[in-house]
């Protein structure tokens, strides 16, 4: 059993690992391409991967950096979550896994994967709102497809995180027994 | 907390060190430490029972309840 867990645990950490490098080089993508886009307008057409988002840079510039900046965070966001994950994984020890540490980092997730829920549903409803506008939002969809899905996972880490909790403060008494 | 822990007090009357109570009690110096100090939670009836043997002594002598008055 413990065998199977480290393994577990192993491809786990490799796992959790290219997630992290991928959304980086994602997030780190669209900040560049939101730098560029700044200084040389030209650049709108050829967003990160072949994101052209040119023509509602030319009917609205508040609206095409409100939905970038959405864009963005909500990126930024899911690379920091990861990045928490990574830590976990790789900090955790299964022998002694109760310690406010790794309580501290799985409340943390959940935080961050509730902001990333409403981040995303929030860019969602704003991009249904700018369609019945005439704006082509649809390339956009693939950035907040998931939103009810975070919002589901963050409520269920916030339980795990409580329970984390409680287990801590029973391992702390348990040590503190003489 | 409101209850004092006075093990080091009675140790000083029976003239015994903290490593002569640990070995005497089968106690590690760590929990006996956190004991003495007032960190510990909890004490076993067992490990109350051992020390009060080897120190000769009742449960009061060495726990104490002091009324602390909430601000």
């Amino acid at each position: 059993m413990a065998k199977a867990n480290d393994l577990i645990f192993t491809s786990l950490k490799i796992v959790t690992w290219i997630i992290f490098v991928g959304l980086c080089i994602e997030a780190g993508g669209l900040v560049v391409n939101f730098i560029f886009s700044l200084y040389n307008p030209e650049f709108v057409r050829n967003l990160y991967q072949k994101l052209d988002l040119s023509e509602m840079y030319n009917r609205s510039k508040f609206i095409f950096f409100s939905m970038y900046s959405f864009i963005l965070v909500i990126s930024i966001l899911k690379a920091v979550l990861f990045y928490i994950l990574t830590l976990l994984v790789s900090k955790i020890n299964l022998s002694n896994p109760f310690n406010k540490s790794v309580s501290k980092q799985i409340t943390r997730i959940s935080y961050y994967t509730l902001s990333i829920g409403l981040l995303s549903y929030l860019a969602r409803q704003t991009a249904n709102n700018l369609q019945h506008h005439g704006y082509s939002i649809d390339i956009l969809d693939q950035f907040w497809a998931d939103s009810q899905a975070f919002i589901l996972m963050a409520a269920v880490i916030y339980v795990i995180a409580i329970i984390f909790s409680r287990g801590v403060e029973l391992q702390t008494e348990n040590d503190l027994t003489v | 907390m409101s209850i004092i822990v006075n093990l080091d007090v009675m140790m000083a009357k029976r003239k015994m060190s903290l490593n002569e109570l640990s070995e005497k009690v089968d106690l590690t110096l760590s929990n006996l430490s956190i004991l003495k100090t007032g960190k510990a939670k909890a004490i076993r009836f067992s490990t109350l029972e051992a020390i009060c043997k080897v120190l000769d002594c009742q449960p009061g002598d060495i726990l104490e309840y002091k009324r602390t008055v909430k601000k």
